[in-house]
């Protein structure tokens, strides 16, 4: 298992694109089940997780939701449910369990509803009147075991859409006005370039080489970085020398909508009951490949902690080889009659219960040249190839050419690329 | 406003026809875990949710799975595989293990160095989760590991 999770790092770190004769791609959790494709700003599209590359002693978070955005997507121009909670849940002593969580709740307003303009002149910061439509976040602490939550920030402003040259001169110097510290917790929330890079042909029967379909494609991001005895065991950061289940943390995000919608002629929809998780991802690609179609709602509405139950037998009997052999003639190992239990074993590094989550080693000394999937996740890793490589398992690097972001990612906070503008 | 009082009425009242405790399921004659498989594939079809959980909740259960070491790490934290591998799986759900009493230490001497090791097993299918929202799972109590077949016996459970 160590020779695997090397070779995993290895490649993940190089960054090579092997092609083994045939190669296929996915994207890693954008529409992935059909429920969730119907309500598309709750979907849940990538998390990321790694050592802050600033300051060790914190852990970067990142959850992308709202997939495959055209960045001139006006008059109503994408932005967070309303409706919804958007939040990141961390398992810190193995059990897959959440003890913490981080909330998000926004909150839109319109200054002038006599206009279908966005923006009524140029913006040249985030508080500008020109800014027409806007919203703001609360972002809390939850306790997951009491679900007493404590506000870290309110009334935060939310980036706003790239909309284009003639109403931003400067779009990233007024984005940038959105990045918020409070309570030791620095938060962005807001549109940023894609940051998952794929072939997406790959529906198309299997049929990739290598296009960079989700270049020039935007994503709405939340980002934060805490540090990382806010979030530890305790409040205390493992030795170096600790490989127990507390010295990782399982992360993953969902997001939930209230259980009841009205719909009314006469007015706007009303919300009302208890929430209700419609999505979720801690891994790339499970419920993208590793689950079908029969319980791909079923697992958005799942919880970690019962993946082994509910769907232990796919994570060991995966279709993707065989789907790869048969399209593609791929060569790849055939399933062994006791199951992918490497697999297993990567979902549950040092003895902590397998499930879908985003795992993290946090030991003092842990750096961000550590974070590489899947010990975390950077915004660099090409898990696409790491994953089809595991998937395939027949010694063979396999990959979908597509190696790299479609633009570089920033060393400072919040480390993702600034949305692609919808008037360039 | 009225409709709406209504039909929140109703639906409060079907809840509590769902949680209505029902007599005892009679004991089944096809057990296995491919007659549960086959039962929840027609309830996805049909909807037929909480009549298969009625007819399989307390069923005693002869089933031959697959232990792997990695998935039933202890006694509390045990799951085994239902169905040899498929390539791939037809169903996700593996059921959970609740041990008779020195039955867990019994798998462990079933197995002894083999992993994964197939096992038959004789329980209480005690809890049946399948509906229309949430995945199915499986739990098995008062596990009891049955020793091995004579060889040519006819084991027929999957």
């Amino acid at each position: 298992m160590t020779k695997l999770i090397n070779t995993l790092a290895i490649a993940g770190l190089t960054g090579t694109a092997l092609w083994a004769g045939a190669a296929t791609a996915f994207a890693s959790s954008h529409r992935e089940a059909p429920a969730i494709a119907e309500d598309q700003y709750v979907d849940n599209t990538d998390v990321y997780a790694f050592i802050s590359p600033n300051n060790p002693n914190n852990l970067v978070i990142v959850a992308d939701y709202v997939p495959l955005l055209l960045p001139s997507s006006g008059p109503n121009f994408y932005k967070f449910s309303d409706n919804a909670r958007y939040e990141v849940h961390i398992d810190n002593d193995g059990d897959a369990v959440p003890d913490v969580a981080y909330r998000w709740t926004f909150r839109s307003q319109r200054k002038n509803g006599a206009t279908f303009l966005y923006n009524t002149g140029a913006v040249d910061s985030i508080t500008s009147q020109n800014l027409n439509v806007t919203q703001t976040y609360r972002l809390e602490k939850v306790n997951e075991h009491t679900g007493q939550t404590t506000t870290i920030m309110d009334n935060i402003p939310v980036a706003p859409w790239n909309v284009g040259k003639r109403s931003f001169a400067n779009y990233e110097q007024v984005a940038l006005q959105a990045v918020t510290t409070r309570n030791g917790v620095t938060a962005f929330a807001g549109p940023r370039d894609e940051p998952f890079f794929v072939d997406l042909h790959v529906f198309d029967l299997l049929g990739v080489g290598g296009a960079h379909t989700t270049d020039g494609i935007n994503v709405m991001s939340l980002v934060i970085e805490v540090p990382i005895t806010d979030i530890a065991s305790k409040g205390s950061r493992p030795a170096a020398s600790d490989t127990s289940p507390r010295s990782v943390v399982g992360i993953f995000a969902s997001a939930s909508r209230p259980r009841v919608r009205f719909l009314r002629d006469e007015r706007d929809w009303d919300h009302y009951g208890n929430f209700v998780q419609v999505s979720r991802l801690g891994w790339p690609l499970i419920n993208e490949v590793i689950i079908p179609l029969q319980d791909k709602d079923k697992f958005n509405r799942s919880q970690p902690r019962n993946d082994v139950a509910n769907f232990g037998a796919y994570i060991l009997d995966p279709e993707v080889p065989k789907l790869l052999n048969l399209v593609l003639h791929a060569n790849c190992a055939a399933t062994p009659a006791g199951g992918r239990t490497d697999i297993v074993g990567l979902l549950s590094p040092s003895g902590t219960k397998a499930a879908d989550l985003l795992r993290i080693k946090i030991n003092q000394g842990q750096t961000n040249t550590d974070s590489h999937f899947p010990n975390g996740r950077a915004l660099t890793d090409d898990v696409t190839d790491t994953l089809l490589t595991v998937a395939c398992n027949n010694g063979q690097h396999i990959g979908d050419g597509v190696d790299a972001n479609d633009l570089p990612f920033t060393t400072t906070f919040p480390y993702l690329a600034s949305p692609h503008s919808g008037n360039p | 406003m009225h409709r709406t009082l209504i039909l929140l009425a109703a639906a409060c009242a079907c809840g509590k026809a769902d949680r209505a405790p029902a007599p005892a399921a009679p004991p089944l004659a096809h057990a296995t875990q491919a007659d549960l498989a086959r039962d929840i594939a027609d309830a996805e079809r049909l909807g037929t949710w909480s009549d298969v959980a009625h007819r399989w909740q307390g069923q005693t259960v002869r089933w031959t799975v697959t232990h792997r070491r990695v998935l039933c790490r202890s006694a509390d934290d045990c799951y085994v595989a239902a169905f040899p591998i498929q390539r791939p799986a037809k169903q996700g759900w593996m059921p959970q293990l609740q041990f008779a009493p020195g039955q867990y230490d019994a798998l462990a001497g079933a197995c002894g160095g083999q992993d994964p090791c197939e096992v038959t097993i004789e329980a209480t299918l005690s809890k049946l989760e399948v509906s229309p929202e949430l995945p199915t799972s499986v739990q098995l109590s008062n596990v009891q590991i049955l020793p091995p077949p004579h060889p040519g016996t006819q084991t027929a459970r999957r």
